[in-house]
């Protein structure tokens, strides 16, 4: 029995910090908690007015499409460049190991210095990005880039891909070392191109990690509030207001506990449930 | 092999054109305002002026405090992820337990968990055990995070320990926790190495629950008050950048002097998945 006492205190710990409090936001979004009765405890029962509150509100939808194009449009970015850049990286020339340790660095770094230093990149008054495109000719593009509501999520999605590109290709060159050299011998001989090898070798074994990259990634994009909350807030006029930002919104703005907690719960349950049939299709692969 | 040079001189431009935000940011910190507001932008800040970091970190206290919170919630994050991961990666990994896989379920779990979802309740708990505003609340939260991904990434180290060496520490009268300590520890320092800088890292950049669980400026970490920064200057861009300069450093610093391990531990961490 002894044994069950190493893992018991980190156990208990994420029993309480984590499960307890999974739990009570779950238990929260069937009460009218408001600013006047959560700390009392005396919010009464409502059942699933919270939800039909957060679902019927006219923004809701917004929010949704919002967090979904910010979602996929950063995820595939990432993913695709995160893939060439790991393609590119590996192979073996002077530098390479340090040019890709450099390349970690945007991921490394505090979510609101990136998110700081975007801001002042996008700004409108002499901001790099608008000098850049003059300086390529492109000057009748130049913008105040957040605070329009047209282009506030494009920037923040830059933002986003630039910092999530270093996950790609961490994993993904991990991936590709683990590929074995000798098929692509054979398939040089072959007279194989490198075009060739590309969608017939790598795609088709990477295909798994892929998977994996791809699924991290949409989790941890998905919940993205840092550096959207600090480049803009949501706005401007809530362009840029995903799920996260909106559920913050509810309970420490509006300090609507009971709505901010049914808002929670599905921002909680989108991910879980695309988890569950990756694992479930990822299981019945293994068994075939 | 014939050197590729070739490839370096185009790897050395992706390289230097991913890195460009960052370099934008330090040459802002270290121009004056004539300076950043010309057209076309100066591109090298020479020569360069350091009033900024003066303005915005030296001569600021609130900012100094918020370094120093910052420091000691990172500090106390590693060594509650430390005490808490290690055993339990090492109980997950070698003692045969049954319901290993139930055990593991809540640390894989976590991964999903937005950040904001555990506010409200942690606030809750934290008021009703008089923690709000105290660094130790954001201890506490930030081993919520650095945790599962701690027992994760500890795991695989774990599971390579030669089963050998803890038999014979035991037939030696060790007894297990004398084996874990004396035999398995020191043998999966560099894992333990890798987890610490990870914490830190996480938890130095750390956002959502500082916000959320500190109304206090006197304990808030350094990421809330930088983002109370940009909405107090709004375009004063070179203090800006100079403190935002600042807080990413340790990292920095850490990232040069540890890349080795580091990269090392989360290249066999992704090839684990």
């Amino acid at each position: 029995m002894g044994r069950y006492a190493f893992p018991a205190p980190a156990l208990i710990y994420l029993l309480v910090f984590m499960v307890y409090p999974i739990l009570y936001t779950f238990y929260l979004s069937f009460r009218g908690a408001n600013a006047v009765n959560f700390l009392s405890g005396t919010a009464p029962f409502v059942g699933l007015d919270n939800y039909r509150a957060v679902l019927s509100s006219p923004t809701f939808v917004r929010t949704l499409v919002i967090t979904l194009t910010f979602t996929i449009c950063s995820l595939a970015f990432q993913h695709v460049i995160g893939f060439a850049l790991a393609l590119f990286f590996n192979r073996e020339f002077p530098f390479v190991r340090l040019f890709r340790a450099l390349l970690l660095l945007g991921w490394m770094l505090p979510a609101v210095v990136n998110a700081s230093l975007w801001r002042w990149m996008f700004s409108g008054s002499f901001g790099v990005v608008n000098s850049l495109l003059e300086t390529v000719g492109l000057g009748g593009l130049q913008h105040d880039w957040l605070t329009d509501p047209n282009t506030a999520l494009g920037a923040v999605i830059v933002a986003d891909v630039w910092v999530g590109i270093p996950f790609h290709m961490l994993l993904l060159h991990a991936g590709l070392q683990s590929l074995p050299g000798s098929v692509y011998e054979a398939a040089r001989i072959d007279g194989a191109s490198a075009w060739r090898q590309f969608t017939s070798i790598t795609v088709p074994l990477m295909r798994p990690i892929m998977f994996t990259a791809l699924l991290l990634g949409f989790v941890q994009t998905f919940k993205s509030f840092d550096i959207i909350y600090v480049m803009t807030g949501g706005g401007p006029a809530g362009a840029t207001t995903v799920l996260p930002v909106s559920v913050y919104n509810l309970s420490f703005d509006y300090f609507q506990f009971g709505q901010g907690a049914a808002a929670a719960n599905i921002l909680l349950v989108i991910p879980l449930l695309l988890s569950i049939v990756y694992l479930w299709n990822r299981r019945r692969e293994d068994a075939a | 092999m014939r050197k590729r040079w070739g490839l370096t001189a185009v790897g050395a431009v992706i390289t230097a054109a991913y890195l460009f935000p960052v370099y934008w940011m330090v040459a802002t910190s270290l121009k004056d305002r004539t300076d950043i507001f010309s057209s076309p932008p100066k591109w090298v800040p020479w020569p360069p002026r350091f009033d900024a970091y003066h303005s915005a970190v030296l001569d600021n206290p609130v900012m100094l405090r918020a370094l120093g919170n910052s420091a000691i919630i990172a500090v106390g994050t590693v060594i509650m992820t430390l005490l808490l991961a290690a055993p339990a990666g090492y109980g997950m990994a070698r003692l045969k337990l049954r319901w290993t896989g139930l055990m593991m379920l809540p640390f894989l779990v976590s991964q999903l968990v937005p950040t904001i979802n555990l506010a409200v309740p942690l606030y809750l708990i934290f008021s009703r055990t008089g923690l709000v505003n105290t660094q130790l609340s954001l201890i506490i939260a930030n081993t919520i995070i650095t945790l599962p991904f701690a027992v994760i990434l500890l795991r695989p180290f774990f599971l390579r320990v030669p089963a050998e060496l803890e038999e014979a520490a035991a037939t030696d009268g060790c007894g297990r926790l004398g084996a874990f300590w004396r035999i398995v520890l020191p043998i999966v320092r560099p894992g333990l190495l890798t987890v610490a800088v990870f914490a830190f890292v996480m938890t130095w950049g750390e956002f959502a629950m500082g916000l959320t669980l500190t109304t206090d400026e006197r304990v808030q970490p350094v990421t809330v008050i930088l983002n109370q920064f940009i909405g107090q200057y709004g375009t004063e861009w070179a203090p800006l950048m100079a403190a935002s300069t600042i807080v990413a450093l340790p990292i920095v610093i850490l990232f040069v002097g540890l890349q080795r391990l580091v990269v090392g531990g989360l290249a066999a961490g992704a090839v684990k998945e």
